[in-house]
């Protein structure tokens, strides 16, 4: 299982250059079950990562372009009269893929997003009294421009809340620029892409992250860090449970992919900027930064 | 700023003052306590309209009402009383002026003040429970005044946990801190209680009074076997001027060096004695004592006093012997104990004669009127009838009535008018075993009166005209209810007490806990804490001293590991090996950050010395496994203790 994980990483490391911690970042998020928000301007390359890992992952992969005027009923779909059976049936929306790209889901109006994310809790759809289940696995992957631009509707607390991780990717580097600038097109490389982690294993995969050990001493430092987040000052709320909880899972996919069977603190340390930084400042976007008090004065026991 | 004083812990911390307030109604003059009472009250209901509260002007007003009060009752601040009062007194005025946190501790240790002096006033076991009661109570408030949640369970709790910490060194501290007697002013010395008990003289009805009376005398408890019942005679004063009605104490006029020394032998019985808090400076003992400890003296009439303040709750061993001789006697008492008040009427010489008092042997005489009580139709009662005028004559001839007292007095007459040395004694007979502590309890109920005539060759001899009549008055103990009811003594056990003897286990467990309670906590004076520490070897104050830093450390030290070690687990002696690992690391000035894990760490120790890289990778590897790993091994403990015995920076 590790060695297809490693290679699946560099596979994604030669689309996306220069990433290699953004793209374990997010192989991890998915294999702890998690939804992921990647949060940057355009054009560094979040639609290009979404593509990669679903290609890689042999997922069914579809975009939805959240604008201004998108109704939750293109999302999930919606019930149409068909004339030569004379009765409704149900047209099943973008929605109904094991890999969703919301693409600039802060351009939309509250209403359409929070479709998509009911749809992310709940991991089924219910129209006009009937429910579908959506396909198994089932990951979304959202992206978001920075909050000041113009024509945005931020995501409110709770709903970036449902998204165990969010990222930013940032520019490239100089050689990978320069790379990205002499190579061949991004999407004509990601067509070529075999699947690397077919699904049976990417679900014993998953099952093998939750059975990562976890001991009480890492236990005292995860709950140390959430007695931090709600005792600070520095942030305007603390960490709830279901953070908790996120925050543990995502380490436990950490060391499994570190090819460990216990969780380390520098594994919660790993994934806490990506896990925390979202839901402890949903202003801000420089999650390292939001996090740097909790990793310099919290002690590990 | 009175905003900021949450209404939990004001009325936390009144409801604590006035449940340790409340005992001081039965000491303090009721005008301070309505004061006191009234003052709380106010306070009460200023938690809730914060308006009705006094202003300075009248809170100037009310202190000055104070002092009035104070003044006009004591004069002054000094002693017991005056004391208790003022602080009732500042408490009360303090609590109508509450502005800060700090005025909320100054009343909390005002009220440890005035619930510690409870125990100027009693002293007994319930007072002390209730009050460790109480001071629970209020550190609980000491403890939510320092907490911002309010959690009064919590606060309680831990105020439980905070006394049962303490216990151990309050035990301590209390059997091994000298004792010093206490100073004049705070004797607990009441001249208006009067106690009531044996009197310096016996007239007719004084002992049927304390017949009815359950107030316990002393208590004994024996070393050794119980003497045989009917031969628990103890000793007070000796009677034996008569004008006809009253008995009373001569005053003893006899030196010592011409009486003769008493000759005990048999068994002897040892014994401590602990008498209750009593007037008069009597010690009663078992007849006869025959060693006692020397702050005892016996008088003429082998009767002991002590030279102690006989106000308190007193210890003393002796020994005593119950079969005795006290040989001659002087001449003085020879006459003294054969006066009359005036010559006797001829029915009494007539009785005598009957009786051959004049021309037989003493010991005859004796048995002759013990018969005589015997056959003729004479009763036993408390409550006989008036006999105020003329007491013996009519008791003899006419009402044939009466207790201990008046056959004792008439035996005592009846041997004088045969010229036979007599004189009436009075004490305590018999007493109740604690089954539980294993101790007699001698009550006022026990009190007695009986005879003793001095004969030839065997000194003073005790004779119990009573048990003439009533054998059961000395043999068992008489029911006193049972006497009430009935208006006579009864012979025979009564049923309802054997039905309901449950009750006298309970008043027996209750006697036993009472009496270990005053025996081991409020008569620890400085001579008993010396007897019980010199049976451990403590003999000096600096031993004691020592003993006690010893101890209390010890207990500290305890508690603290106690303490400590609920937070330790399996993996705390990793972390301490680990922890020296760093600290040897810490001396070539690599130190972990707070919030370094263990692996990183490595990182960049390997980064700062490469050399040492294969054993920084050991160390880390086991640390990481013993410390989150699934399962570690002892094997992994005893490497990484070893890799770290080993490291060198």
């Amino acid at each position: 299982m590790h060695t297809s994980i490693d290679r699946l990483l560099d596979s994604a490391n030669q689309i996306i250059l220069g990433k290699p911690r953004q793209i374990r970042l997010a192989l991890c998020c998915l294999l702890a079950r998690g939804h992921l928000l990647i949060e940057d301007i355009p054009g560094v390359g979040k639609t290009t990562l979404s593509h990669t890992l679903a290609k890689l992952l042999g997922l069914d992969y579809q975009r939805i372009q959240f604008t201004s005027d998108l109704l939750p009923a293109d999302i999930i779909g919606a019930s149409i009269f068909d004339p030569d059976k004379r009765q409704f049936s149900f047209h099943p929306g973008p929605i109904f893929n094991q890999m969703i790209l919301a693409d600039e889901i802060n351009r939309s109006t509250p209403k359409a997003q929070s479709a998509l994310l009911e749809a992310m809790e709940e991991r089924q759809v219910t129209v006009e009294g009937t429910t579908y289940p959506l396909p198994a696995p089932f990951f979304v992957i959202a992206t978001q421009n920075p909050a000041h631009q113009i024509g945005t509707f931020p995501l409110p607390e709770s709903q970036l809340d449902r998204f165990l991780m969010r990222i930013e990717l940032g520019y490239p580097d100089f050689t990978a620029e320069r790379e990205l600038l002499s190579g061949k097109a991004r999407h004509t490389l990601i067509e070529t892409l075999p699947t690397l982690l077919p699904q049976v294993q990417m679900e014993a995969i998953q099952h093998a992250v939750t059975q990562v050990h976890v001991a009480g001493s890492l236990l005292d430092y995860l709950q140390a860090i959430i007695v931090f987040t709600r005792t600070s000052t520095d942030y305007p709320s603390g960490l709830s449970p279901r953070a908790g909880l996120a925050l543990l899972n995502a380490a436990k996919a950490w060391a499994f992919m570190d090819r460990r069977d216990a969780v380390l603190p520098e594994d919660v340390q790993a994934v806490l900027a990506a896990v925390a930084g979202h839901r402890l400042r949903s202003g801000s976007h420089d999650s390292e930064a939001i996090v740097a008090p909790v990793l310099e004065k919290v002690a590990i026991p | 700023m009175v905003t900021e004083i949450s209404k939990n812990n004001l009325i936390f911390l009144l409801s604590a003052i006035g449940l340790i307030a409340l005992p001081h109604v039965k000491h303090i003059a009721p005008t301070v306590f309505a004061f006191f009472c009234l003052m709380l009250t106010w306070r009460f209901a200023g938690v809730w309209r914060p308006r009705w509260l006094p202003n300075k002007a009248l809170l100037f007003v009310l202190t000055l009402a104070g002092i009035f009060l104070l003044y006009s009752q004591h004069q002054g601040i000094l002693g017991r009383d005056a004391g208790t009062r003022l602080f009732m007194t500042a408490l009360a005025l303090k609590l109508l002026e509450i502005k800060q946190q700090r005025d909320l501790y100054l009343i909390v240790y005002l009220t440890f003040i005035v619930a510690a002096s409870q125990f100027l006033y009693e002293q007994n076991i319930f007072m002390a429970v209730y009050i460790l009661l109480t001071c629970g109570v209020l550190l609980a408030t000491l403890i939510s005044l320092n907490n911002t949640k309010q959690d009064n369970v919590l606060a309680l709790k831990t105020a439980g946990v905070i006394i049962v910490q303490a216990l151990p060194i309050a035990i301590a501290l209390f059997m091994l801190f000298p004792r010093v007697e206490a100073p004049r002013w705070m004797v607990f010395k009441d001249p208006h209680q009067a106690r009531s008990g044996l009197g310096d003289s016996m007239e007719p009805g004084s002992i049927s009074r304390l017949g009815l009376s359950d107030e316990r005398v002393f208590r004994v408890k024996f070393a050794g076997a119980l003497p045989p019942k009917n031969q628990r005679y103890w000793r007070g004063p000796v009677l034996a001027y008569t004008d006809g009605k009253h008995w009373k104490q001569t005053q003893s006029r006899f030196a010592d060096a011409r009486r003769d020394k008493i000759k005990a032998q048999g068994r002897a019985y040892q014994y401590t004695i602990m008498l209750e808090p009593q007037d008069k400076n009597w010690v009663f003992a078992l007849d006869m004592p025959t060693h006692f400890a020397d702050d005892l003296s016996m008088n003429a009439n082998y009767q002991l006093t002590t030279h102690k303040d006989p106000n308190r709750r007193t210890e003393y061993r002796m020994t005593s012997r119950l079969d005795y001789n006290t040989g001659e006697i002087t001449p003085d008492e020879y006459r003294e104990n054969l006066q009359l008040p005036k010559a006797p009427i001829d029915k009494i010489i007539a009785l005598v004669q009957r009786l051959k008092g004049f021309d037989t042997a003493p010991e005859t005489f004796i048995q002759a009127l013990m018969q005589h009580f015997r056959q003729e139709d004479f009763h036993y009662t408390l409550m006989p009838p008036l006999m105020e005028d003329k007491p013996i004559e009519t008791f003899l001839f006419e009402k044939r009535l009466g207790f201990c007292g008046h056959y004792a007095s008439a035996f005592v007459y009846l041997m004088r008018v045969a010229h036979i040395p007599a004189r009436v004694v009075t004490g305590y007979q018999g007493g109740e075993f604690n089954q539980v502590g294993k101790f007699l309890e001698i009550r006022q109920a026990h009190a007695h009166a009986w005879a003793e005539v001095w004969l030839q060759n065997r000194g003073w001899v005790r004779i119990d005209p009573t048990t003439a009549i009533a054998p059961e008055r000395v043999e068992q103990n008489v029911d006193i209810e049972q006497q009430i009811a009935s208006g006579a003594v009864s012979f025979i056990e009564s049923d309802a007490a054997q039905a309901l003897s449950w009750l006298g286990d309970v008043r027996q467990l209750w006697g036993s806990l009472d009496y270990s309670w005053q025996r081991w906590v409020i008569n620890y004076n400085s001579a008993n804490q010396a007897r019980f520490l010199s049976s451990f070897g403590i003999e000096t104050l600096r031993q004691m001293l020592y003993w006690l830093m010893a101890i209390v450390a010890f207990i500290t030290a305890l508690l603290s590991w106690l303490l400590l070690r609920g937070k330790n687990n399996n993996t705390d002696k990793v972390l301490i090996v680990y922890q020296r690992f760093c600290r040897k690391l810490g001396k070539i000035g690599l130190r972990r950050k707070p919030g370094e894990g263990a692996v990183d760490f490595a990182c960049r120790i390997k980064r700062a010395c490469p050399e040492h890289a294969p054993a920084v990778d050991v160390i880390t590897g086991l640390f990481v496994k013993l410390r989150y790993g699934r399962h570690p091994t002892q094997n992994d403990w005893l490497k990484l203790k070893k890799q770290v015995a080993l490291f060198k920076p």
